[in-house]
């Protein structure tokens, strides 16, 4: 599996990537969004045809002021069923947060989770060492809650 | 400006009013802008730029017919001012008419030339209208006005880039640093702009000094992004020629092992291929089992010198790949295999590996706790010899293996998705969706699961069931589940439901998917419009220049190449058959499909009411935005049926085509399908020579060479204009001494055991009028022994007996379904029936609860 840094053409199979596995859904112009805004965040992996098999959809966080450090922020992270046990969730994720820390000095880096997803939550926490900072109530269009993560990114 | 005509001057009052107007448009206070624009209005009715100010703001307000009205009336009310232009432009912007409004925007700039709201506007419709010159002028003059502003200088540039000029583009780049001040450390616009500066030196082949900028850049900190400075200077030093190099692309291949492009730029720096075939295979194999031992972690090495390595060698390294792969359970496992199989040696040590393991796995205890053979390891064992075996065309052997898998652990949901599978492969489709539907049960929090068991029930033409499943992830709020996977722009949804109404003969409905899938393209080709002001405010210009290399090629995508292949062959069946768009079909509508009508009905009633709703509520502050509502008036497909100009429409389809994706023959064949119906014969017979570079003996264009031949002849006189280029290009694809018959029956001897060229050569007897026991004698020679019958073929030949009303058509049903032991695509009407109900049933196993669905996906 090769993991790199996306390019413009991978929006296209991220997006398909996405809705094949997800159930929050964006359209290309908020993916376009990000790779026109953040265009070292984001990462691929790909299969040995070239097909996106998993993606790492950051930003930087933009409402940080001027006081706040600036931090960054996993929009959407996902790897094809079929890809599993790769350990692609884990590598995507390094690299994009090396990047944040490295280009933006990023403080520390964020995301949301569905209270739900066991999976998910371990390999933020156990394995990446995330560690809960908060409950949003009714955070996902379904009204299932979610744990605000953090995970800081200073050496 | 000083010289105001007197029709636009204002007393002070109402002058002063008009700025507030201006304001309250500005600020989106519609409702008092409104009322501003009618207390000037009640003065001086015929005040063109309000009069302009008030069809803005009506059409912000979704009173949009009338306010276009009142644009349009304003402007002629004062055709000098550059607000009547600019709010024109506007409007059209809004409708996505961008070569109108930028003729707008060009009329506002004669009468305000230093307009920077404008000139802006101006810069963007040229870079989405790719009007390169007149970008540069834009810019220029932007950047004259305000100098001060950098992100004008980079905008520059870029016009100049754009425009095919680097070296003026990387003049204006020097300028603009020489002028620089105080640039604070780590500022990433600056960053991605110095990025920008070496990529122009790269392209205009200036290696040493793009080397020389990025190290002292990166140095000083002033580029801060690392991995595009290593990527960047390893390539450099590959350009050079120099020693450095080598190590540049190991420091990459350090920073990210698992990137394959940083292997390969390592190895070809060295002189050497990653390809099998390049005598220095074995060089190359030496260094990735360096690499592979230098970093244990990585797989990419490791995956990469399977394709290289051979024999014994090959055994050796591929047995502790496969062993891990099957011990973890990685599903992907086979998938990944797959590339090696071009091997046939290959084939076979992979099928004694994992067979080898199977009798390891299973001769150990399987209520074992050792960590090191789970009772799992023999399960993925299985599930890999039955890709294996299916990938080789042995169905019966891969779903007795899945069989003995599924009876050991009936919990895991890849066991029944590749048994689904197989049988789809085998030709049973219901039995496929069947399956889908067993794994999806297993896990139905899982919308991989849900997406692939809806596409198989789509795959066997049960429309309304697959979109049963996928509301169960889609919006509630959406009026369909169909409609949510539309606006998300799931192509993969609009492609699949589009073909299984194809296949089920609802073309109506096909043919709006079809067209669903053009419109998500026109869409990503929309978005991009914002990007050109906005990249240039934010300097991320590297990426903004390949989105819009990207853009030009957007409709290469294979999505859009098969809405628009398909389409256009329903438009032509249209053109040929117009009762096929009329009250033909729906005198044999199923019940599933009258029901789809009636909810197509209801939802566009819905709709219109709506719109209704919207129009009546003008009351309301409410911003609609510029851009005309969505509407769907013909939520059924029967309008675009019955519409007038099916072939204009087809070849508006197939256009971008001969430019992005020219090498595939099914574009010149539907190319010639339309043009020969548009009495285009020159285009025609172009398309045709297209085809024949392709691929000369493709049976389909064999049938048009014939066609063309006959339809030509036909004519009362040749063309005049066109004629000897004609009958040139005509003698070319079939001489002119040979007969069609004596052409056909050449064409069979050449390709005797092609099941499709036997296909074509029944199709073209049929035309020449050979008596029907001749043409079916020809079809019937496909169940020969020498011809490789596979069953898409089987089923095209299907579809043209019956079309044709061959006697003999349920016999070569009988013989197909004979033929593929495990189809039931070949199964009468009432099977297929009773199939489908098997396939809808609710699953027979004891699903979810089970403890061991834990065991098996921990």
């Amino acid at each position: 599996m090769n993991i790199r840094r996306l390019r413009v053409e991978d929006l296209a199979g991220m997006q398909a990537c996405n809705l094949q596995n997800l159930p929050e859904n964006y359209t290309n112009k908020y993916y376009l969004y990000h790779a026109m805004s953040w265009p070292q965040l984001s990462y691929v992996a790909e299969d040995h045809k070239g097909r996106i098999v998993g993606y790492i959809l950051a930003k930087m966080d933009e409402e940080a002021g001027e006081e706040t450090e600036p931090h960054g922020h996993v929009t959407s992270i996902s790897i094809l069923r079929s890809y599993r046990r790769l350990g692609l969730a884990k590598k995507l994720m390094l690299e994009s947060q090396e990047a944040m820390a490295t280009i933006y000095r990023a403080s520390y880096v964020s995301l949301h989770v569905r209270k739900s997803n066991r999976a998910a939550l371990g390999l933020y926490r156990d394995t990446l060492g995330f560690t809960v900072e908060d409950i949003e109530k009714k955070y996902y269009a379904d009204g299932e809650d979610a744990y605000a993560m953090k995970l800081s990114l200073k050496p | 400006m000083s010289d105001i005509p007197a029709k636009r001057a204002l007393p002070s009052k109402e002058s002063a009013l008009f700025k507030e107007l201006l304001t309250l448009y500005e600020t989106r206070q519609l409702k008092k802008g409104l009322k501003t624009a009618d207390q000037i209005l009640k003065k001086f009715p015929e005040h063109g730029e309000t009069t302009c100010m008030k069809g803005l703001v009506l059409a912000h307000m979704g009173r949009r017919e009338e306010g276009v009205d009142l644009v349009r009336k304003g402007v002629r009310f004062d055709l000098t001012s550059h607000i009547c232009w600019h709010v024109y432009g506007l409007i059209h912007k809004g409708e996505k008419n961008y070569e109108e409004a930028l003729k707008c925007y060009k009329q506002a700039l004669k009468y305000d030339k230093e307009n920077l709201n404008i000139l802006r506007d101006a810069a963007q419709l040229e870079t989405q209208l790719r009007i390169y010159d007149g970008l540069v002028e834009t810019r220029h003059t932007l950047l004259r006005i305000r100098p001060a502003m950098r992100q004008h200088w980079v905008a520059l540039a870029v016009a100049y880039h754009l425009n095919g000029n680097l070296t003026e583009a990387k003049k204006v780049l020097e300028h603009y640093e020489s002028t620089l001040k105080n640039i604070p450390d780590y500022d990433v616009e600056h960053s991605e702009t110095m990025l920008y500066h070496v990529r122009l030196l790269e392209d205009l082949g200036e290696f040493t000094e793009a080397l020389a900028m990025l190290d002292v850049n990166a140095k000083d900190r002033v580029i801060v992004d690392k991995t595009s400075i290593m990527e960047i200077r390893a390539r450099l030093l590959a350009k050079l020629g120099s020693d450095e190099a080598e190590h540049a692309w190991r420091v990459l291949v350090e920073h990210n092992p698992d990137c394959y492009q940083y292997y390969e730029g390592y190895i070809s720096n060295l002189g050497l291929s990653l390809d099998v075939s390049d005598a220095s295979a074995p060089k190359t194999l030496t260094i990735l089992e360096e690499f592979a031992t230098q970093l244990p972690k990585a797989t990419a090495p490791r995956r990469l010198a399977l394709t290289l390595a051979s024999g014994d060698h090959f055994t050796e390294l591929v047995t502790p790949y496969m062993l891990s792969g099957l011990k973890k359970g990685i599903p992907s496992l086979f998938s990944d295999m797959k590339g090696l199989y071009t091997d046939e040696s290959k084939q076979q040590i992979i099928e004694k590996v994992a067979d080898d393991a199977r009798n390891q796995f299973s001769a150990e205890p399987s209520s074992s706790t050792s960590k090191d053979a789970e009772p799992t390891s023999y399960l993925w064992t299985l599930y890999f010899i039955a890709q294996h075996h299916s990938y080789l065309g042995r169905h019966a052997k891969a779903i007795e293996i899945l069989d003995l898998a599924l009876s050991h652990t009936p919990t895991l949901p890849e066991l029944h998705m590749f048994k689904g599978r197989v049988l789809k492969r085998a030709g049973d489709l219901f039995g496929g969706a069947r399956c889908l539907e067993d794994a999806r049960s297993l896990d139905g929090q899982d919308r991989f699961l849900n997406t692939k068991s809806a596409k198989y029930r789509l795959r066997a033409g049960m429309v309304d069931e697959a979109s049963a499943l996928f509301g169960l992830f889609t919006k509630k709020d959406a009026p369909s589940p169909g409609a949510d996977l539309e606006e998300m722009q799931s192509l993969l949804y609009l492609v699949e439901a589009a073909d299984a109404y194809n296949r089920n003969g609802n073309l109506g409905l096909a043919l709006k998917k079809y067209m669903a899938i053009k419109k998500v393209f026109d869409e990503i080709e929309d978005d991009q419009y914002d990007f050109h002001g906005y990249s240039l405010r934010k300097f991320t210009v590297n990426i903004y220049l390949n989105l819009l290399s990207w853009e030009d090629r957007l409709r290469s995508h294979p999505a859009y190449i098969k809405a628009a292949l398909s389409a256009s062959a329903i438009f032509v069946a249209l053109h040929d058959n117009p009762s096929l768009g009329t009250g033909a079909t729906s005198g044999e509508l199923t019940s599933a499909q009258k029901k789809a009508k009636q909810k197509a009905k209801k939802a566009a009633e819905k709709l219109k009411e709506d719109a209704k709703k919207a129009t009546h509520q003008t009351n309301t502050n409410d911003d609609k935005g510029l851009e005309p509502p969505a509407k769907d008036d013909d939520p059924d497909g029967s309008k675009l049926l019955q519409c007038t100009d099916p072939l204009e429409r087809a070849a508006k389809l197939l256009n971008p085509l001969a430019t992005l994706a020219e090498s595939k023959i099914e574009v010149w064949i539907a190319t010639y399908d339309v043009a020969v119906r548009r009495k285009k014969y020159l285009q025609a017979s172009k398309a045709l020579m297209r085809a024949v570079a392709i691929d000369a003996e493709h049976p389909e264009l064999h049938i048009r060479r014939i066609e063309f031949r006959q339809t030509v002849s036909a004519l009362p006189e040749t063309p005049q204009v066109s004629g000897s280029l004609l009958t040139e290009s005509l003698n070319k694809l079939l001489p002119e001494e040979v007969s069609a018959e004596a052409f056909n029956s050449q064409y069979l001897q050449r390709h005797s055991t092609s099941a499709p060229a036997i296909l074509a050569v029944a199709k073209v007897m049929l035309k020449l009028q050979t008596p029907r026991e001749q043409v079916d004698d020809t079809v019937f020679t496909v169940f020969g022994t020498e011809v490789p019958l596979d069953i898409k073929s089987s089923l095209s030949i299907l579809s043209f007996l019956r079309s044709s009303k061959s006697p003999r058509e349920d016999e070569f049903r009988t013989r197909c379904g004979e033929k593929f032991e495990l189809s039931t695509v070949f199964k009468s009407a009432e099977e297929l029936e009773k199939l489908r109900q098997v396939a809808l049933a609710p699953p027979q196993f004891d699903a979810v609860s089970s403890d061991k669905t834990e065991d098996v996906m921990p």
